[in-house]
Formats: C-alpha cells, sequence, structure tokens
C-alpha cells in the first residue's frame, strides 16, 4: 500500500484530534482526543517500520531487522500512555470534587 | 553490556534507588526529617557517584545513550538544583503542616528523567526521559491539591504537556519516515548523504519544536508558564524553572548539535524568531506584573530567549556560553525562589509583589539576597548574570546574529527596568506586610539561610571570576569531542 | 483490488467516522464507546501490516486498559448529555479552520514531496512484527528503556496515589 495513502491517513486522524481539543470543554473529551492523536501517530510509525523493512529486504539480504526500532518505539508510547492516563484522569477527578465540574473554562481562577 | 558501561550508568542507578530508598523509609513509618536527611545524602552520593566514575567517560550505551562529559555536566547541574530544592522544600512543607513523603519520591523520579534526557542519543530515550520528567511533574505542581488553585495549574500542565508530546512523536515520526533511523548519529548521517535537507525534515523538526519549545517556556507555546509557576507550590515551581528546562535543554542542544542544523538556514530562521519573540514577549509581559512568581515565569521566558542566541552559532563558544547561561540562571532563580519559599507564611505564598514592601528594614538579609538575584537576573556588572549575557552577546556576535543580538540589548534594557520597580520595592520606607512567626525546626532553617548564602556567593564569585568557572567547563567538554 | 486493499479502505473509513463521532457525540460514553470502535479498527490496520505483537497490545493496553478507566471516570461522575458543556458556536467554528488549515498542509505536503513517490509499506508479510522478532530486540538492544518503562510507571503509581488519596 503506497505510504502517502497511510500518512494522509494518520494526519487526518491526528488533525481530528487537533480539533477535538480545540472543540470541546469537557477535560476528559479533551484528553481522549490527545489519545486520538498518539494513535495516529503509532499507525504512522508502524507504517514507516514495515516501510523501512521492505525497502531493506529488497535490497537483498535474509534476517534483516531494520525497522524494528520504529514497532517497539509503538510499545513504548503504548506504555507512556497508559502511565498518563492514571496520573491525568486522577487530577481530573480531584478537579471535579473540588469544583463539582470537567469544564476546562472554570479553570480561570489563576490571575495577576 | 560491559562492565565499564555499568559503571557509567551508576550515578543514575544511584538516582533510581534514591526513590525506592525513600519508599522504604516511608513504609517503616519515618518522619520527614529523616526522609529529607536521607534524600539530601543520597543526593550527595549521586554528586560522589559522578565523580568516581570520571575516569571511564566517554561510554556509549548502544543504541540509546551516550555517558559524556557533556551529559555529565548537565547531570551534575541538575543534581546541584535538586539539591538546593530539596533543602528549601522542608521549611515550605512543614510551615503548611503538610506530611510531605512522597514529594520526595516523586521530586527523585522527575530528576531522573531530566538526567536521561542529558545523556539520551535517540528518540527512544529521548521520548521515554521526557514523559518521566512530566508524569511525575503532573503530581508534583498538583501535590497541594486543596490549596492554591493547584489542581488547575496541574490541569493545565498536564493538557497542555500531553497535546504536546503527542506533536513531538508526530516530528519524530516524519523525521524516522525520512531517515530510517532513530539514532542521533545515524540520522546526522543520513542526511548528509542525502546532501540537501528535505521538506519532511523540516516539516517534522517543526513540529517536534512545538514540544520544545512547550517545555521552555519558549512564545508562543509559553501561555502555561505564569499559571502554572503561581498555582504549583514555590519548591515545585523553582524545580520547573531549572530541572525540567535544563534537562530538555540539553537534549535539544545535543540533537542540533549532532545533526548540525546550524548549517541549516531555514532551522536558524525558525530558532531566532523563536528567541526573538521570547526575548521580546517575556520581557513586555513582565513590565506590569504586581505578583513575583508570575514576574519570575515570564523572566525566565525571556531569559530562554536569551539562551537561545547562544545557541545559535553551533561551535563550542556556543556550547560553552550556554552552559555557563545556564549555570548562572539556575543559580540566579534558586536564590529568588528560595526567598519566596522563606518568607511564604502559612497559607499562601507571599508571590505579592505589595508583601515586599520595605522588606530591607525588616530582614535586611533576604532583602540583600533577594536584591542580588534580581541584579543578576538582570545583568548588572559584578553579577554572575552579566557575565553570561556578556558570553551569550559574544557568542552571538561572532556568528554575526544581528538582529537577535540587537533585540538581546534592547530587551535588557527593558528587563532593567521591572527588576529595579522591585527593588524599589523592597527598600520603600513604609510599614511591613510580611508577619510571620517560626516555631520550626531550626537546623533546616539555619540550613536554608545557608544554602542562600552559599547561593550569593557563587553569584558574586562567578561574576567575579568567571575564568574558573569556564575553565571546568571547558574540561568536561573535551571528553567526547 | 484486492483483499487487503478492501480491508484497507473499509478500515480506515470506519476510523476515520469513528473518530469525527467521537468529536460530535453529546453523551461522552457514547465518545469513548466510539474511541473503542476507532482502536479496533487501528488494530485492524496493524493486522493488515502483519505487526501482531502491536495490535494484540493496542487492544488489550487502549481498548481494554485506558477505556475502561475512562469509562468508570465518566460513570462514577455521572456525566451525561445535560450536564455536558459545550463551547461557543465560534470556537468551534475556528477550532475546525485551525484543524482544517493543518490537515491542508499536511495534505498538500504528502501529495507535493518527490520523496515519498514511489515508497510503500509492505503488507501482509515481513517478519518484523512478530513477537519473537520483537522480543529479542526489546530484550537485547532496548533493555534499558524497558527498565526506564518500569521506572515510569512507578512515577505513575505514586503519583496517582498521591493525587487521589483522602486526606
Amino acid at each position: 500500500m503506497p505510504i502517502q495513502y497511510y500518512i494522509a491517513f494518520a494526519a487526518t486522524l491526528f488533525c481530528i484530534g487537533v480539533v477535538g481539543v480545540l472543540t470541546r470543554r469537557n477535560a476528559i473529551i479533551v484528553f481522549m482526543c490527545i489519545e486520538l492523536m498518539l494513535n495516529a501517530v503509532n499507525l504512522l510509525l508502524v507504517a514507516f517500520s514495515k516501510m523501512h523493512h521492505a525497502a531493506a529486504l529488497a535490497g537483498g539480504g535474509k534476517n534483516v531487522t531494520t525497522g524494528v526500532e520504529g514497532q517497539l518505539f509503538v510499545f513504548f508510547i503504548m506504555v507512556v500512555a497508559a502511565a498518563e492516563v492514571s496520573v491525568g484522569l486522577a487530577i481530573i477527578v480531584m478537579m471535579y470534587r473540588n469544583v463539582h465540574s470537567v469544564d476546562v473554562n472554570f479553570l480561570n481562577r489563576l490571575k495577576n | 553490556m560491559t562492565e565499564q558501561q555499568l559503571m557509567a550508568l551508576l550515578p543514575f542507578m544511584v538516582l533510581a534507588a534514591a526513590s525506592i530508598v525513600i519508599i522504604l523509609l516511608i513504609a517503616f513509618r519515618q518522619g520527614h526529617t529523616v526522609i529529607q536527611v536521607t534524600g539530601f545524602l543520597l543526593m550527595c552520593l549521586v554528586i560522589f557517584a559522578m565523580w568516581y566514575v570520571r575516569g571511564v567517560l566517554p561510554q556509549t550505551i548502544a543504541p540509546l545513550l551516550i555517558v559524556d562529559g557533556f551529559g555529565a555536566l548537565f547531570t551534575g547541574l541538575i543534581v546541584f538544583c535538586v539539591l538546593v530544592v530539596g533543602l528549601f522544600s522542608y521549611i515550605y512543607f512543614e510551615e503548611r503542616e503538610e506530611n510531605p513523603r512522597e514529594y520526595y519520591i516523586l521530586i527523585f523520579l522527575s530528576t531522573l528523567g531530566a538526567a536521561i534526557l542529558t545523556i539520551s542519543r535517540h528518540f527512544m530515550s529521548f521520548f521515554i526521559g521526557l514523559e518521566l520528567l512530566s508524569i511525575s511533574l503532573y503530581a508534583l505542581i498538583a501535590y497541594l491539591r486543596t490549596r492554591n488553585n493547584a489542581i488547575e495549574a496541574g490541569i493545565k500542565y498536564l493538557v497542555l504537556a500531553a497535546l504536546t508530546s503527542a506533536f513531538l512523536l508526530f516530528g519524530m515520526a516524519l523525521i524516522y519516515m525520512e531517515t530510517g533511523s532513530m539514532d542521533f548519529a545515524v540520522i546526522a548521517q543520513r542526511l548528509n548523504a542525502a546532501g540537501k535537507s528535505s521538506a519532511l525534515f523540516l516539516t517534522g523538526f517543526g513540529v517536534m519544536m512545538v514540544a520544545v519549545g512547550f517545555k521552555l517556556a519558549l512564545v508562543p507555546f509559553h501561555l502555561w508558564a505564569a499559571d502554572v509557576y503561581q498555582g504549583a507550590p514555590s519548591p515545585v515551581a523553582s524545580f520547573i524553572a531549572t530541572v525540567s528546562k535544563v534537562g530538555v535543554f540539553a537534549v535539544f542542544l545535543r540533537f542540533c548539535q549532532e545533526l548540525h542544523l546550524q548549517n541549516n538556514s531555514a532551522v536558524m530562521m525558525l530558532i531566532s524568531a523563536v528567541a526573538i519573540l521570547s526575548m521580546i514577549s517575556g520581557n513586555i509581559l513582565a513590565l506590569r506584573q504586581q505578583n513575583l512568581k508570575r514576574l519570575l515565569a515570564y523572566s525566565s521566558i525571556a531569559h530562554f530567549g536569551y539562551l537561545l542566541v547562544a545557541f545559535l552559532p553551533g561551535n563550542n563558544t556556543g556550547v560553552e556560553a550556554a552552559v555557563f547561561y545556564l549555570t548562572a540562571y539556575a543559580i540566579t532563580i534558586l536564590a529568588a525562589f528560595g526567598i519566596i519559599i522563606l518568607l511564604s507564611p502559612g497559607e499562601k505564598d507571599a508571590d505579592s509583589l505589595s508583601m515586599y514592601r520595605g522588606l530591607f528594614w525588616d530582614k535586611p538579609f533576604m532583602a540583600i539576597v533577594l536584591t542580588v538575584a534580581l541584579l543578576s537576573l538582570a545583568g548588572i556588572p559584578l553579577t554572575a548574570g552579566f557575565i553570561g549575557k556578556f558570553y551569550v552577546l559574544t557568542a552571538g556576535v561572532e556568528q554575526r546574529a544581528w538582529l537577535p543580538v540587537i533585540v538581546l540589548v534592547i530587551t535588557s534594557v527593558i528587563g532593567l527596568y521591572y527588576y529595579l520597580r522591585i527593588i524599589s520595592t523592597i527598600f520603600a520606607d513604609s510599614p511591613v506586610t510580611i508577619q510571620k512567626e517560626r516555631s520550626l525546626n531550626q537546623f533546616f532553617y539555619t540550613a536554608s539561610y545557608a544554602a542562600l548564602v552559599v547561593l550569593t556567593l557563587l553569584l558574586f564569585g562567578i561574576g567575579v571570576m568567571p575564568a574558573v568557572i569556564i575553565q571546568g567547563i571547558k574540561q568536561f567538554l573535551v571528553i567526547d569531542r | 483490488m484486492g483483499t487487503a486493499q478492501i480491508l484497507f479502505w473499509s478500515l480506515t473509513a470506519l476510523a476515520l467516522i469513528s473518530a469525527i463521532m467521537v468529536l460530535v457525540s453529546k453523551n461522552p460514553v457514547y465518545s469513548v464507546l466510539w474511541l473503542i470502535v476507532v482502536f479496533f479498527a487501528i488494530s485492524g490496520h496493524y493486522i493488515l501490516l502483519n505487526a501482531q505483537f502491536l495490535a494484540i497490545v493496542n487492544l488489550i493496553v487502549y481498548a481494554g486498559a485506558i477505556m475502561v478507566l475512562f469509562l468508570f471516570v465518566i460513570m462514577l461522575m455521572n456525566l451525561n448529555t445535560e450536564t455536558e458543556p459545550q463551547k461557543s458556536i465560534w470556537m468551534k467554528f475556528f477550532g475546525v479552520v485551525a484543524g482544517g488549515l493543518l490537515l491542508s498542509f499536511f495534505i498538500s505536503f504528502v501529495i507535493s514531496s518527490a520523496d515519498l513517490k514511489g515508497k510503500s509499506a509492505q503488507l501482509k508479510e515481513g517478519e518484523i512484527g512478530l513477537i519473537k522478532t520483537l522480543g529479542k530486540a526489546l530484550f537485547n538492544d532496548y533493555v534499558i528503556p524497558f527498565e526506564i518503562a518500569s521506572i515510569l510507571f512507578l512515577s505513575a503509581m505514586v503519583g496517582a496515589v498521591v493525587i487521589g488519596k483522602k486526606d
């Protein structure tokens, strides 16, 4: 599958995530949109890893592991996302306990 | 992995072990004092470990890490900052009658993240170090969760940091597509082989700059800085201003050095534009601030703008200037925050400028330390800040980056205005508004005072005899080249 | 058009439609469910690329653990359509315009870039996505980030406990 399709697809998903962050006020949904963006990047990395792998195979040579780092990077991104979500949701729950809302527009008390 | 490589990683392992030791101390129900003293000794142990392994450097731990003089220099700066921040934290939390035991675990883990950034030479360690730093910071910023709008600051930092790390990854993916590697050295090789820098690489770098700009609070990604500095506990704010920024700057500098981005005119245009914008808006936003913590936030935006000017040349002079400037900046900011922490009464932080009116007549020692710190931030001769700024200016002139240099000089003059405004407030003749009684552990109070004295002496020492420090920096930097 | 192409296009369409539904759903619970559909579609893409390990991990970690956490939190707070805050229409408009500009930038760049011509990702074959290959690389070359990831989890655990504990 041509790599342009993958880039266009992942970029579209990424931009949908950006639009979500900009247009929603619910902190949880904003956080979910960020997960969507991370997934777009993951797909992109896997596609690139397969692309480089195919190129290395075409260049001759057996047992090439070119591209393996792309997939491992995706694995680490997933690990980090899980950790980030656990702390992030704890903070959002704490915010809900304080102001009884998850609306990001309530966050306006810090100013000069 | 060979024995020598393990040896080179020893300081980082000690840093990781420090957090485990603290967890064990909490499990055995030790008090704040014990944890604080142990933490301090463990940080000293990290410095000792760095001294102990100096012989085996440089070591490359393929494919992710490289422990060289550059990394050791920045790690040393980071650990020094953490030592001071840890010392000030005791007074701050005792004052609030909190029991901040987990605080020290998070501080050490976050420091480990920053330290990993300084020695990483691969996107993977870059990303994981950055996330270790920021995930611990989310919890640290929101640590005093019922006061001071800390949760608000925490959410702002959380959402923006998560968003920008997604951008960072997108940029990394594009560069990976272009070069087929995540190793800085290999990326440099492939880019050189290709001859010209492609649009793909430039887009990737530009998208990555969003995340780096966010972490260093550069304009236009600076909107979080003032709110987070104000809402976070003061020791955490000083941690963000020093440790987190030093770590991210170190890895960014290493990335650009390896790739020789200084030869790339498009990238240089981008960085000078960001530097100029940061210098101008940081100083202008600080002009009318009535809140000292917010003012320091804006001032640090401007200072990282100055620092980027040192970054432009890309030769060893630039790196030396950057390291020197960062050292001077870290010491100064720590001294300023130290005063805020020591003056903060029980409930609120002493961040309103009106609280400092006439401070000199009540607490002359603190007033003098704060004055020296502000003079150094403004870049007055005889202080470390002046030499730092001078060094940066020299590096910029050498490169003939005239526009950033001119903006640097002009904005420094603007900056002088608001620093002097605070100083005149401190020396104003009026009744003191900070009321504060102490019934604290006298020992730690004295220790914090001693730390402030050391910081002030360092500011003057570096200002008067910069050659000693510069020689030291040069000796470290030759370890890898 | 072979099976792989048909699968590619249908999974892509599914992912994009569900992603848009995440944004336009008024009820947060529906948003979570649509997001799970997106994750399944992306896992389908991984299988198509023969990245079996990541496909499974994606389902277990994202669709399994993370989304359940989101669902728990939303149900704990009893959020629904009525409590859902809405941005003003102008803010929404500007958000969409900004996202659209970013997207058009990326797309125009994909169309114009000469470097991308003739490159393609390998479907259905290639062995690097298998657990055997990834495991060997992970525990030889990349063992240090693996250890650092464990420290990262420690920090997340401490952080979540610190923020969430009762006074």
